[in-house]
């Protein structure tokens, strides 16, 4: 029962930071970021590289991964998708491209074997009787600090407003002055930067394989479904939910029972509910 | 010298041209009011000065070529757009709807009193700052909007059809903070499709229609022409 709570808790997390930041970039520059995947395996591999190879501390390689990969986004924004953007299409095809491409290229740099990262913290804690893994309960706690530091940052910085202000309405942006090209950018980094820290977070305790982003590129996706495209209250609650529900199968049932929650979750929105439950309008 | 200088403005969407060859000045100061039916292009003439529709022809504000400028750039020389609509941001507070009218600005100071002018001007907006935008009536938005131009502390406002969907007391209210803000020294280029209000306030008309200047003029020398009577006065 604790063991469901806390690993539901972990996962749920993991897949909100991962959600949110797939959202935030549909939301504001309404780019459908089939990269997302690629910036999160990006960073769990930044992290193996630097530490097996180099010899890099593992708190300074995460550190290179979330910012490294967070340039690289804003790259790919800057160079690939703006100018593309005008065809939502164009866009879908070049970010997997994108995805396809970081993956072979990892494929080739690193092989197919599953790599090893270590803990950033080594042992485990008792809590209620059960046996929870130190580097889960910090996957926890550094995804709710960097969600809530997210939060702050909207809410009470210039930036932060602007952002909402396109998401809002990108034409009245413009007439505030806020450059939205800019803006993008930014926002491209910001969703880049937090993928990759869920990527540094879990590889401790998920299998380093140059294929790991496809299936968090699946949950956010059906996450933000379920919870509203382009609403981040919306995606957090989806996170929870799709969470849950896949760990207390994974402990009720079998772990690849689990697997199905997130289609079936997305199946039923679409019937039900297209916008989502948080959200203001159908997507597609 | 003219704030600001339309000479032989040109626009097109797609094939469908919206301003044919339009010329028109507005004086530092003064209250330019734009008359004209629907369609006439009143709308694409300020989307068009403030960049966010391209457009062919002379664009000159203070002596400075606008053409060349993207649309962010143009808030910064001085020129803020209240649009058709309103264009709020609805799910964010009135406070920060206003704050994003100040975005390109630095001077802390200022816009205290930017803000306190605004509050002056609309008392309503200071009981409603943390109120969503959505949550205001047609009137209440409509003040947001124009305070939120004013935020940016602009030397030429662009107003498009204020007094659209808005309750008749709100209204003079609202043409009252016009006159109010003309006073103060900033310049107004106001579209409007209420002929009497915007007669009322303004300085010189330009009438426009199908895309061109078809007349322009005093107020008293507009109301004297009986083309004009009939068509914008229905008397």
């Amino acid at each position: 029962m604790i063991e469901i709570l806390v690993y539901g808790a972990v996962i749920s997390a993991i897949y909100a930071m991962l959600a949110v930041g797939f959202t935030l970039i549909f939301g504001v520059a309404r780019i459908l970021n089939l990269a997302h995947g690629a910036f999160y395996a990006l960073g769990a591999y930044t992290v193996y590289a630097l530490t097996a190879n180099l010899h890099v501390p593992l708190l300074v390689a995460a550190a290179i991964a979330v910012v490294g990969v967070g340039l690289f986004g804003v790259a790919v924004e800057r160079v690939l998708v703006r100018p593309l953007r005008r065809s939502q299409l164009a866009v879908l095809m070049i970010t997997l491209s994108v995805g396809l491409m970081v993956e072979q290229v990892l494929l080739l740099t690193f092989g197919s074997e599953a790599r090893n990262v270590p803990s950033m913290v080594e042992g485990a804690y008792e809590i209620l009787g059960a046996d929870i893994s130190a580097q889960r309960l910090l996957a926890l706690a550094a995804s709710i600090v960097i969600l809530a530091g997210l939060w702050l940052f909207m809410q009470h910085t210039r930036l932060g407003s602007a952002i909402l202000a396109i998401s809002q309405d990108a034409e009245a942006a413009r007439y505030m002055g806020i450059p939205s090209d800019r803006i993008y950018s930014i926002v491209m980094g910001i969703s880049a930067g937090i993928a990759a820290a869920a990527g540094v977070l879990v590889a401790p305790f998920q299998t380093v394989i140059p294929s790991m982003g496809l299936l968090p590129l699946v949950k956010a996706f059906s996450i933000v479904i379920v919870g509203g495209l382009g609403s981040i209250p919306g995606s957090i609650l989806g996170a929870l939910l799709l969470g849950y529900t896949e760990t207390l199968i994974a402990f009720e049932v079998s772990i690849e029972w689990s697997q199905i929650v997130s289609v079936a979750a997305v199946l039923l929105t679409l019937v039900l509910r297209p916008a989502g439950l948080l959200g203001k309008r159908a997507a597609f | 010298m003219p704030l600001l200088e339309i000479e032989g403005l040109v626009v097109h969407y797609g094939k469908a041209i919206a301003l044919e060859g339009v010329t028109l000045t507005v004086e530092p100061g003064e209250l330019v009011g734009v008359l004209g039916p629907n369609g006439a292009g009143k709308t694409t003439l300020l989307k068009a000065v403030s960049r966010v529709v391209p457009a062919s022809g002379r664009l000159s504000f203070k002596n400075r070529d606008l053409g060349p400028m993207p649309a962010h750039k143009v808030v910064g020389e001085g020129i803020c757009h209240c649009p058709e609509g309103r264009r709020l941001f609805p799910e964010l507070t009135v406070l920060k709807n206003l704050m994003l009218g100040a975005y390109l600005r630095d001077d802390k100071d200022g816009i205290a009193a930017d803000l306190e002018r605004v509050y002056g001007l609309f008392p309503v907006l200071r009981e409603r700052r943390t109120q969503q935008a959505s949550t205001l009536s047609g009137g209440e938005q409509q003040m947001v909007a124009i305070g939120r131009a004013l935020m940016g502390r602009p030397s030429l406002l662009l107003l498009d059809e204020p007094s659209v969907g808005i309750a008749h007391r709100l209204k003079n209210e609202i043409f009252r903070a016009i006159r109010d803000i003309r006073d103060s020294g900033t310049a107004i280029l106001l579209v409007e499709q209420d002929a009497r209000s915007a007669m009322a306030v303004a300085d010189r008309i330009y009438v426009l229609e199908h895309g061109r200047v078809t007349h322009e003029g005093t107020p008293a020398s507009l109301a004297d022409d009986d083309s004009i009577r009939q068509a914008y006065l229905g008397v």
